[in-house]
Parts: C-alpha cells; structure tokens; sequence
C-alpha cells in the first residue's frame, strides 16, 4: 500500500503538494483556522462561533461585498480575457507598427500595484480631473465610477493576465490543421474558430482564471475607484475586519474561506470545460510561430492597439506623470516642477535602499516560483498523482486571497517560539519577503507555464524516457526548449509582481528593511501624491528595465533557432 | 545555438545573483539584529542606562551615550525618520523601527501575541492601545521623569495603572472645504452641518473601520450624545450624501479632485494641502475637534526594559516634542508636555475633545460594524 502511495511518479506529486501546504496552505489555514479556535496560537482553548459563517448572508456589507465581488470577477473575467485573447492573437500572428508596445504595456500593467492604476484614474475621471481640465470631457466622470465603469477599468487592468497566458500558447503552432481547413475551403476566421480557438482552451482558461483570481482579490482598485459610490468588495471587507480593534483574525478567516470557495467553483468550472478533449497537439512538425506582415490593414492594426494602450496605460501613467512633475498653486493653477524626481534621491535615499531590497526579494521569488512553478505544472499536466486536482485548487489560491491575509498567516506560523530553538524563526528576517512572495508568484507561474505545457504531448517525454533518458535530461532537451518563452514570461511576470507587492510586506518587512511598495505607500499616506507618483514611474522604470534586458537575454531568437 | 544560450544564461544568471546577493546583505545585517534581541534577556541593563531613564527634563541633551549599543524595536506610525537619530544620539541605544498605518501595526501585534517582536508601541491609537493595556499587554507602574512635564489636559489621558503615556493630540477630524466652492461664511461650520441637505452630496471622509484616525473622530460622538443618539447623527450624515473613503489621503485626493466640496480631515492631512497651495479652508468647529491622542507603550514582557523606559521617557521631554513639531512629518498636534510651542500657524484657539479610552476602546467593535453596515447601505 506504501509503496504504491508513494510510487515513482507520485514521488514529485508529494513534494510539489508538501512545498505548495507550506508556502500557501498552512499559512491561510492558520488564519482560517481561527474561526474554529480563536487564541490558538496564543495558547487558549476555546470553540469559535460558528454562526460568523453564516454573517455573511447577514450583515449588510458582508452580503453586498460577496455580491459585488462576483458581479465584479465575472464581468472583469469576460471582458479582460476577450481583450487579452484577441490582443495576443493578433499580435502572434501579424507583425504591425508598435507591436513591441504591446509587450511593454503588457509588463507595465502587470508590476503596476493596482492601488497606483487607480489612483491615476481618480485622478484622470474625478470632476475637476485631468479629462476634464485637459479635454474638456464632463461625461467622464459619471461613467467612470459606476459598477459597469469599474468593470471596464478593472478589464484594461488585468487583461494581460490573459494576453499572457494566449500568447504563450501561441508560440508552436502546427500548420497543417489549418492548412487543411483553408484548402478545404475554410476562410481564415473559420479556420480559427473551429481549428485554433478551440485547441487555445487551455489556455483561454488559464488566462481567464488569473483575470478572475487577481479581480475578486484586488483591493487597490475597488478601494480607490468603488468608495466613491460604495461598492465595498469581499477584500475591502477582510481588510476592514483585520483593522477592527480587537483584531477579528476570525472575521478575516470567514471572509477570506469564501473567497476561497468562490475560486474552488470557478476551477469546477474549467474543470467542466476542459473535460471532454486533448490538447497535446505539438508533434514534429510543429513550427515557432512568427509573426508576418498582414497584405494589408497593418496600419489599421497600429491605430487599434494604440487606441486601447491610451486608455489601458495611458491614461492611469499620463496621470501619474503629470502629477510627479507638477506642483499645485491653489488658485493659480499649477507649475511644472522636478521637485518630485529631486526628493527620491535625497535624504539618503530611501528610495534606493527600498528598491534594491524589493529587487533582491523579487529575484528570489521568481527563481524559487519558477523551480516550484515548473514542478507543479509537471505533476499538473503529466503525472497520474491522484491529488493533481487538490494541488491545481491550492496553486491558485494565493492570488485570491489578499496578501495581508497572507501575511498575518505567515507571522503565526513562522513567529513560534519553538523555531528559534531549531534556527527557523524566519518572522523579522527578510528571508520571509521571499517565501511570501514566492507563494504569491506560484498561481502567475503556474497558469502560464500550464497552458503552454498542455500542448506538449506525453508521449514525447514518454518516448525519451523509454530511450533511457532520466527526468533530469528529458526537462531539459525536451520541456526546456518548447518551453523556454513560457517560462521566460512566467518568471518575469512573477518578478515584476514580487517587486510591488505592498500586502504581504507592509504586514511582514523586518524592522529598517523598507521595500519600494511600502516606501511609495508612505509617501501617498503622507499626501505626498507628486513624491508617490515619481517613486512608482522610477522604481517602475528601473523594474521595466530589468525585465526588458532578461527577456533579451533569455527569449528564443527566431533565426539562431532555425541553425539546430 | 546551444553556447549562445548558455552565454546569455551566465549573464542573467549574474544579473539575477547580484540581486539575491542584495537581498543576502540585508538578511545577514538583520540576522545580526535579530541575535542582539535575542540575547537582551541575559544581557542585564546597564547601570548608565537607568541613569538615562531617570534623567531630569533637560538630561537628554546633556547626557552621555549610555546605552552601550542596546537595541530597542519600536513599532509607530510617524516620525519615523526623525526620531532614530535624535534619539540614538541622545542616549546610545539603537532604535530598529517598524514603521506602518496604525492598522499594520495593531494586526502585527496581535498576530504576534504569542512571541512579540516589539519592545515599545508608539501611536495615534489610543483606543486600540487601551485594548492592550486591558488585555495585560503592556508594562504597567512606571513613571518617567518627564512625566511631570505633562499639561492638565495631557494628564488625563494617563491611565491608573500607568500602561502608556501622551506625546500629543490632534484633531482626527477638522472640517475642510474648498475655497472655489464655498467661503468661510457659507461652508459648513459645525459637526451637525454635515447633515445639512444644504451640503448634501457635498461631504466626505475617511471610513472608521479602515483609517486609524477617523475611529476616535466617530467614537467621540456616541461617547458624547449616547450610542442611540450617536447612531441616528451618522445616519442623517450618511444619508445626506457623505461618501465613505478608506483613508484620510483618499478623502484629500478626493477633495482635491472636486469629487467632494468639504470634509471631514485629520487635521495634519488638512494642513498639508493647504500649505501645498491647494485651495483649502479649515474650520475648528466650536464645539471642538474629536481628537486622536499620541501615545507610547511599553512591552510587558520587553527585554529591554531600560530602554524603553529611556524610549518613553525621551518622548516626554519638551526638547524632543518641540523638535517633532519643528521637523517631523505629522507635525501639526498639541504637545502634551509643557514648554513647546505648537506650529506658528496652526489654530490657536484649537479644541480637542477626546472620547474616553476605555469607552472607546471598549465600544470599537461594535461601533465599527454598526457604521461598516450603515455606510453600504
């Protein structure tokens, strides 16, 4: 019986669940847990009141935080990943002016904390805003903060999740299918619709549920845009719980199991979808797809994608520009001012320290992530592991739920006075940042890398290993090289989300160890909007930066492939 | 192909292990901190040390280093930036700070409840402190020096059994108004204007439940008209209109914006905006301002009892709380100790009422939740 539980095969399914209950798992069950047994880790024995769970059809801002984040994950889901996948198609398959923007804009949306992207919206659509004073446009602002507008907002701001997701899907592609159906007289559309869609599903969902997971957790922006017509979310609400005094850690548990079970039905969901079909469809005569010259259109391309990167990057960054360089004069109107870029260096240069620390961090979580993120994807696509649906759930759940959830998980289980003794007391070191973030770049990661592994059949790796090639040479001729973008982009979208991610280290960062979030958090707390906005576009610059030359350094080159 | 990738792999890689090793650097600088915490218990207080903390009045500036490198662990939400080196050079112990919204701090103290990390708690929360004083959290009996500093309205935020001290009070909301809507005479001019359907639409603030501030702002209400009066108050504010933002600079940025003519704003964030140039008037209402009052809490079970007694003592003296309004971030508060001169433009007739801790404290559940619930609605 033992020996069959823990059979070759299951081996890697084992320690993929083990590491993925110690990063995501235990930490969120230590504050759920406090439903059942609030003081547990303070030592007191007492039974929870259950009836809390059921608060949540009860109280006011519960109920209406459940529905609005449903109407809100929903409406994000469908509209995001109709952007993102069309966005990806296109750009995979035709090349037009500004098609490099796309990529930029993507990576820009994704690091870009979304407390940051709202702000700038606040700023652009408030009636005395930007869009108004600039363009003349009253109608702005009543469209702007509405459920429908924040849904729209919501969409341009999380699309890339399924951009992402498509487009790295579309990377192989096998021809002759759809050579088959143009020479049977298909035209391209139909071609696509019955040929290519459908075999993109996997990663359609992929793409869709991190659109859903990172919209029904999000605070920033329903907390910036939502509070001007009251439209609270199960976020704000775990938020408002854990700032109650006494803190209810049971509240926030309540909250946050619900959003769990909200993401254990959506995965149902594509579970139901994804059932009845194969999509392992590369073989040897799979090709890298490469984008051509459309015959003609190709401006027509240009215009579409510029017109929708104004309003998705645009106008959030345009605003945040023009207020780091300017300075208001009351009445007077305003001046232009460095004043802003001046301050980060100054001081000693907070801004440098908190950077370099958020960098590291972000760095160690994407290489972590992307080792565990590798693994979970095997197991998830090629291991017959009978709990690959409890791990496909448990991968997903970080991004759902908020990071300071996470984070006061994090403090009871690595705050214990036991793991002193054994070294381990990892609370208060900066080695914690890493881990948490590594938990919050595992659903990015996984979902990316999954969705491009799905196309990858067994039977290669199976043919390979018959040949006598081990794990180890088999990831690393076979998985490795058709894989090589996918994992590129995971890695980098996981780095560029750890370097802002404000939740988890604003509730964990060791005493004199800011990082750049929390620097730019203070600024805004403190009103200093001009210095917040000049903080996010350099750190946000430098990041863009790094990324920009990791890609070059790491994606596959179209003519030096083509030489092996 | 195959060199060409292991070539760009090594640079990456570089790239990637000059950051780790970034991150490495801070890990080992911190772990050494973290040894020194950890050794405080066996490490007994130096007898200078105590000398620091029972200094007179001026002592802080005369006084030698004496803290021998101790390191203290304080968690506060301002004042941050100034008051490491004052207070370092003042008495010789280190400061680490954890540095956060009073509602970071409140959560990482109570999830640490069972092996804290902090030996002194320093801010504007008094209810939430008075929680922890109530829950035997805190050191209690001890008596600075400096204490016989503190003004008559100071004192009586001190409690029986001595478990924190005031360093200051401001007002957590004054109201706000924008010049270009309205002028002095025609904004609103007291709390019950809010509710006026004359400012309907007009009004915002910052929501109890998510903003330190904005909760000792509300409690003072119920404390002061009674919970039912107290209720049917905030709902004529918040049907008349008033939007309900998470924070105090959401309020400002609202206000700022033109979402919202006047509000409701703690009352650093009031003058930041206005000395920014913003087109803001501030109004002290006569029946005064609700305040939210400063205040420093020792650790019960500290290792390092001295200093932070040191720590305590230090905010007390009429120096440090003058250099605070002189230099410091949130600078526009009352001192509570006597001798300091409050900022040149801040209103000098300011009234500050203060809802009772204990009230407040023990009302802050239920409070919150009834305007969380009633705020949606």
């Amino acid at each position: 019986m033992l020996n069959r539980i823990f059979a070759y095969g299951n081996r890697t399914g084992w320690l993929v669940l083990a590491v993925l209950v110690l990063l995501i798992l235990l930490p969120l069950a230590a504050v759920v847990v406090q439903v059942l047994l609030p003081g547990v880790f303070f030592g007191t024995w007492q039974i929870g009141d259950l009836s809390l769970l059921l608060d949540v059809f009860k109280r006011p801002l519960w109920s209406q935080s459940l529905k609005n984040t449903l109407i809100l994950g929903a409406g994000t889901t469908l509209l995001g990943t109709v952007i993102g996948g069309a966005l990806a198609s296109v750009r995979a398959r035709w090349s037009f002016p500004g098609a490099r923007l796309l990529d930029l804009a993507v990576w820009l949306l994704i690091i870009t904390p979304s407390f940051i992207l709202a702000q700038g919206w606040v700023m652009f659509a408030a009636p005395g805003g930007l869009a108004r004073q600039w363009l003349g446009w009253d109608w702005v602002h009543s469209a702007v903060f509405t459920p429908a507008g924040l849904i729209f907002i919501m969409s341009l701001s999380k699309f890339p999740f399924a951009y992402l997701a498509v487009h790295a899907a579309l990377e192989w592609k096998v021809d002759r299918l759809s050579e088959a159906a143009r020479m049977n007289g298909g035209s391209s559309w139909t071609a696509w619709r019955t040929i290519q869609a459908p075999l993109l599903l996997p990663a359609y969902c992929s793409g869709a549920m991190l659109v859903f997971m990172d919209a029904v957790g999000d605070f920033g922006l329903p907390a910036s845009i939502a509070a001007v017509f009251r439209f609270p979310t199960l976020p704000y609400s775990i938020y408002s719980a854990l700032y109650t005094s006494p803190i209810r850690f049971d509240m926030a548990g309540v909250l946050s199991f619900y959003l769990v079970l909200i993401i254990a039905l959506a995965m149902s969901l594509q579970f139901y979808a994804l059932r009845k079909s194969r999509y392992d469809f590369l073989s040897s005569r799979a090709v890298r797809s490469e984008p051509r010259r459309p015959a003609r259109g190709d401006w027509a391309l240009a215009a579409g994608t510029a017109a929708l990167l104004a309003a998705a990057v645009g106008i959030p960054f345009g605003s945040n520009l023009v207020s780091s360089i300017t300075r208001s004069n009351g009445s007077a109107g305003s001046s232009l001012t460095f004043e802003h870029y001046r301050q980060l260096f100054a001081n000693g240069g907070q801004l440098a320290d908190g950077l370099l620390h958020s960098l590291g961090i972000a760095a160690g979580a994407a290489a972590i992530g992307l080792a565990v993120g590798f693994l979970v994807s095997y197991v998830l696509t090629y291991s017959t592991f009978k709990l690959r649906q409890t791990v496909d759930v448990i991968s997903l759940i970080s991004l759902a739920v908020p990071g300071v959830v996470l984070g006061i998980g994090y403090i009871f289980v690595w705050n214990q006075a036991w793991l002193e003794k054994i070294g381990l007391l990892l609370y208060g070191k900066p080695a914690i940042l890493i881990l948490a973030s590594v938990a919050g770049a595992i659903p990015v990661i996984t979902r990316v890398v999954t969705g491009a592994m799905a196309k990858v059949p067994k039977g290669l790796l199976a043919a390979a290993q018959m040949q006598g090639a081990p794990f180890g040479r088999r990831v690393r001729t076979i998985l490795l090289p058709l894989l090589r973008g996918a994992l590129v982009s995971a890695a980098l979208a996981a780095f560029g989300a750890s370097v802002f991610d404000l939740a988890t280290t604003s509730i964990l960062f060791p005493p004199n160890f800011m990082t750049l979030p929390v620097v730019i958090n203070k600024a805004f707390e403190d009103l200093k909007f001009g210095y917040a906005a000049a903080a996010t576009l350099t750190g946000g610059g430098i990041v863009i930066a790094v990324i920009l030359a990791a890609e070059w350094l790491f994606k596959p080159r179209k003519r030096k492939e083509r030489k092996t | 192909m195959k060199r060409n990738f292991i070539n760009r792999g090594f640079a990456a890689a570089g790239l990637i292990s000059l950051m780790l090793a970034t991150a490495a650097c801070g890990s080992n600088a911190n772990g050494a901190n973290g040894a020194n915490n950890g050794n405080g218990a066996a490490s007994s207080p130096s007898p200078s040390a105590s000398q620091a903390a029972s200094a007179s009045p001026s002592a802080s500036e005369s006084a030698k280093p004496a803290g021998g490198g101790e390191t203290l662990t304080v968690y506060l939400n301002d004042f941050d930036e100034i008051i490491k080196p004052m207070f370092e050079e003042a008495t010789g112990y280190k400061l680490e700070l954890v540095t956060g919204n009073g509602a970071e701090i409140m959560s990482r103290i109570e999830a640490e409840k069972g092996n804290p990390h902090w030996d002194v708690v320093w801010m504007d929360s008094m209810p939430s402190i008075e929680g922890l004083s109530q829950s035997g959290q805190l050191l209690e009996g001890y008596t600075p020096a400096n204490a016989a500093n503190l003004t008559d309205f100071a004192k009586g935020f001190v409690p029986a059994n001595q478990s924190y001290y005031p360093t200051g009070a401001h007002a957590a909301s004054v109201i706000v108004y924008n010049t270009e809507a309205f002028d002095e005479a025609s904004a609103p001019q007291s709390w019950a204007d809010l509710a006026d359907p004359k400012f309907k639409d007009a009004v915002g603030m910052a929501d109890p439940a998510v903003a330190a501030p904005a909760y000792p702002f509300v409690a003072w209400f119920f404390e002061s008209k009674g919970m039912e009066e107290g209720k049917a108050y905030f709902k004529g504010v918040l049907g008349n209109g008033t939007r309900v933002y998470p924070k105090n600079p959401n309020v400002a940025q609202a206000l700022t914006g033109g979402e919202i003519k006047a509000a409701a704003l703690q009352e650093s964030n009031a003058y930041a905006l206005k000395n920014g140039g913003e087109p803001i008037g501030i109004i002290w209402p006569e029946e005064g301002a609700p305040g939210s009052v400063r205040v420093a809490a020792i650790q019960k079970e500290t290792d390092h009892p001295e200093a932070a007694k040191a720590f305590v003592d230090f905010l007390l003296d009429p120096a440090t709380q003058q250099a605070l309004i002189d230099q410091g971030e949130e600078s526009y508060f009352e001192p509570s100790v006597t001798g300091v001169n409050p900022k040149a433009d801040r209103e000098p007739n300011a009234k500050l009422v203060v809802a009772e801790a204990s009230f407040a404290s023990g009302h802050e559940a239920e409070i919150k939740q009834w305007f969380a619930d009633n705020a949606v609605q």
